[in-house]
């Protein structure tokens, strides 16, 4: 049960469109979001930001329906007791500075005096703009001001926290302190619902992927289930390091699921692209039982987000 | 950066018993923090320097001797800050600052990109349109109900037997039925422009129509008079003011049509604006 004593502990998406006027945001979207982090992924212009103010009522769809844990996203002064939105404008009300943004819109919340301003400082303490509470947003740099999105979208404590891009701008440094506050928020039971463009970022922090280009959804699930459903259009490629790479392929190309496989230029390694991951590294351990054959690596190189984008988008990151 | 995994769950739970207290509290957090953004800054200088208009007007007034024909006659002073009143300071000055201050109540947000702070936070929207018109009403009274009232008094300044008139005579009277009509004004043209806000991307061509309309009004039969704001405030105002000799006479409404009609007009609009923003979409890349 959430906090509104509603039951539903999902957040769905059915059947969703937007258009604007002709131009098409997102069409016929059905996802079910679980707890943990969910990494949405496409290129700009894609629809990423559109499905994300879809889910939190900045825009209505033109058809379908979405479920916030049980709230339609058009009761905000029940949405978003639940959930927190760090949107991609990088803009600010005027004149305020770190502190008094979080804490007067905590006030908007209804929270009281005491409570608005321990909450703030906690959010900004997690965040880790403390120092610079004090001073005016305007003068903050584009990871600052990224960072204090964050603190005023977590600070009212909210279940679901959807953020569009939260890792733009952010150096190294931070995008770590980021990244790992986003896994322990997750850790916690927390929907934490991430865009971006940067295919690896995505790759690093989230349990499951969504991607989506033109407007549709093209693939969701974990990173290695979307891999494995489009097997079978899309060949797995797997790099060997071995003792003998000659003799593998030769084993290799007895097998109907192997596509293809070529001696690397070092003469140390063989690249195989197969249809069934799975039966090829069973294949390839009765192989290193039966000829003593010894294995240096195995390494999948397109098993990362970044592959299955190439191959469902069309576009390298 | 504190990784410390702190309390995650949902600080607050919606009331489900009576929500008046908590909508109160969210109607004033709203007002704290318009009042901070938009009249507590430099945003703020025009809108005084619009206001202390008329301040000046009777301000040279009262120090230029010769601006004052006879220091005994009260009622040149009546006649002069009536014609000011109602010619310049309601239907210019007022009419001008509500353009400013309502039609830039949602639009300035806009542009500046940081409404959608406010539709992210669990507040009725109603309840925000409603809590940022107050905020404005508040502002415009302060502002052009202290415009009136040193106005008022500049302009019965340079005359003798002041006392008189203000503790025997009409003289306080007179003032707040002025301090009424700027009050009524800042309600009406505030409700007006809030609501014209929602379907016209620049306040500056509505509010054109609109003076134009106000201006011409005296030009118009009594059945279109009755389709605009300065009719009603002119027939609360306690000297009549000579509209000219082209003006079309009507009977003016008694203050107990013009009172009530004009906060019924004015809620009338305000939840217009209310709809309006329940159906708002944010797409700042169309502004």
């Amino acid at each position: 049960m959430n906090a509104l004593g509603k039951t539903d502990s999902r957040i769905v998406i059915e059947n969703v469109s937007k258009f604007y006027g002709e131009v098409l945001g997102i069409n016929k979207v059905n996802l079910t979001i679980p707890p943990g982090i969910t990494g949405l992924v496409g290129p700009n212009g894609s629809g990423k930001t559109t499905l994300m103010n879809l889910m939190v009522g900045l825009i209505r769809p033109t058809r379908g329906e979405i479920r916030i844990l049980g709230v339609a996203p058009d009761h905000p002064e029940e949405l978003f007791r639940l959930v927190g939105y760090s949107t991609q404008y990088d803009a600010f009300p005027p004149g305020m500075t770190g502190y008094q943004f979080i804490y007067s819109y905590l006030r908007v919340h209804g929270f009281a005096h005491a409570e608005a301003e321990k909450m703030t400082w906690e959010a900004i303490e997690r965040v880790g703009l403390t120092e610079a509470a004090g001073r005016k947003v305007a003068g903050y740099s584009k990871g600052m001001r990224q960072r204090i999105k964050l603190a005023q979208a977590i600070a009212h404590r909210p279940t679901v926290l959807i953020l569009d891009e939260p890792l733009n701008g952010l150096d190294p440094m931070a995008r770590a302190e980021v990244i790992a506050l986003f896994r322990s928020l997750a850790a916690a039971g927390l929907y934490v619902i991430v865009s971006s463009h940067i295919l690896h970022e995505v790759d690093l922090i989230s349990d499951q992927v969504v991607l989506i280009n033109g407007g549709y959804i093209v693939a969701e699930g974990e990173i290695g289930g979307v891999r494995d459903e489009m097997e079978e259009e899309h060949p797995v490629q797997v790099l060997i390091r071995c003792d003998r790479p000659s003799l593998l392929a030769s084993k290799v190309f007895e097998q109907d699921h192997v596509v293809e496989a070529s001696i690397q230029d070092d003469g140390r390694s063989l690249l195989v692209r197969t249809r069934s991951a799975d039966r090829f590294y069973m294949m390839l351990n009765e192989v290193v039982l039966e000829t003593g054959l010894g294995i240096e690596t195995v390494m999948p190189t397109d098993a990362d987000v970044n592959a299955v984008y190439q191959y469902l988008i069309g576009e390298k990151s | 950066m504190s990784e410390t995994l702190r309390e995650t769950v949902p600080a607050q739970t919606i009331s489900h018993g009576n929500p008046w207290g908590q909508w109160r509290n969210q109607a004033l957090a709203v007002m704290r923090l318009e009042m901070r953004k938009s009249f507590l800054s430099k945003r703020v200088f025009l809108l005084l320097v619009l206001a202390l208009m008329p301040v000046f007007l009777l301000g040279m007034r009262a120090i230029i001797p010769v601006a004052v024909d006879d220091p005994a006659n009260l009622a040149e002073a009546t006649k002069v800050f009536s014609a000011i009143y109602q010619a310049f300071t309601v239907r210019v000055i007022v009419f001008l600052g509500c353009v400013w201050i309502f039609g830039n109540l949602i639009r300035r947000e806009v542009l500046d990109r940081s409404l959608h702070y406010y539709f992210l936070s669990p507040v009725r929207r109603e309840l925000l349109v409603v809590a940022k018109y107050l905020t404005g009403v508040l502002v415009a009274i302060v502002l052009f109900g202290s415009a009136t009232l040193i106005s008022y008094l500049l302009a019965y300044a340079p005359h003798t037997g002041v006392g008189n008139f203000f503790f025997r005579g009409p003289g306080f009277a007179h003032l707040g039925s002025y301090l009424l009509v700027t009050s009524l004004a800042c309600m009406g043209y505030g409700a007006v422009f809030l609501a014209l806000g929602f379907f016209f991307k620049s306040p500056a061509i509505p509010a054109l129509a609109v003076f134009g309309w106000e201006r011409i009004l005296f030009l118009l039969p009594p059945l279109l008079k009755k389709v605009s704001v300065s009719h009603y405030l002119q027939s609360l105002c306690p000297v009549p003011f000579d509209e000219g000799p082209l003006a079309i006479l009507a009977d003016a409404p008694s203050p107990w049509i013009s009172i009530p009609g004009l906060l019924i007009v004015s809620a009338a609009l305000l939840a217009l604006s209310a709809w309006k923003i329940r159906k708002m979409e944010i797409s700042y890349e169309e502004d």
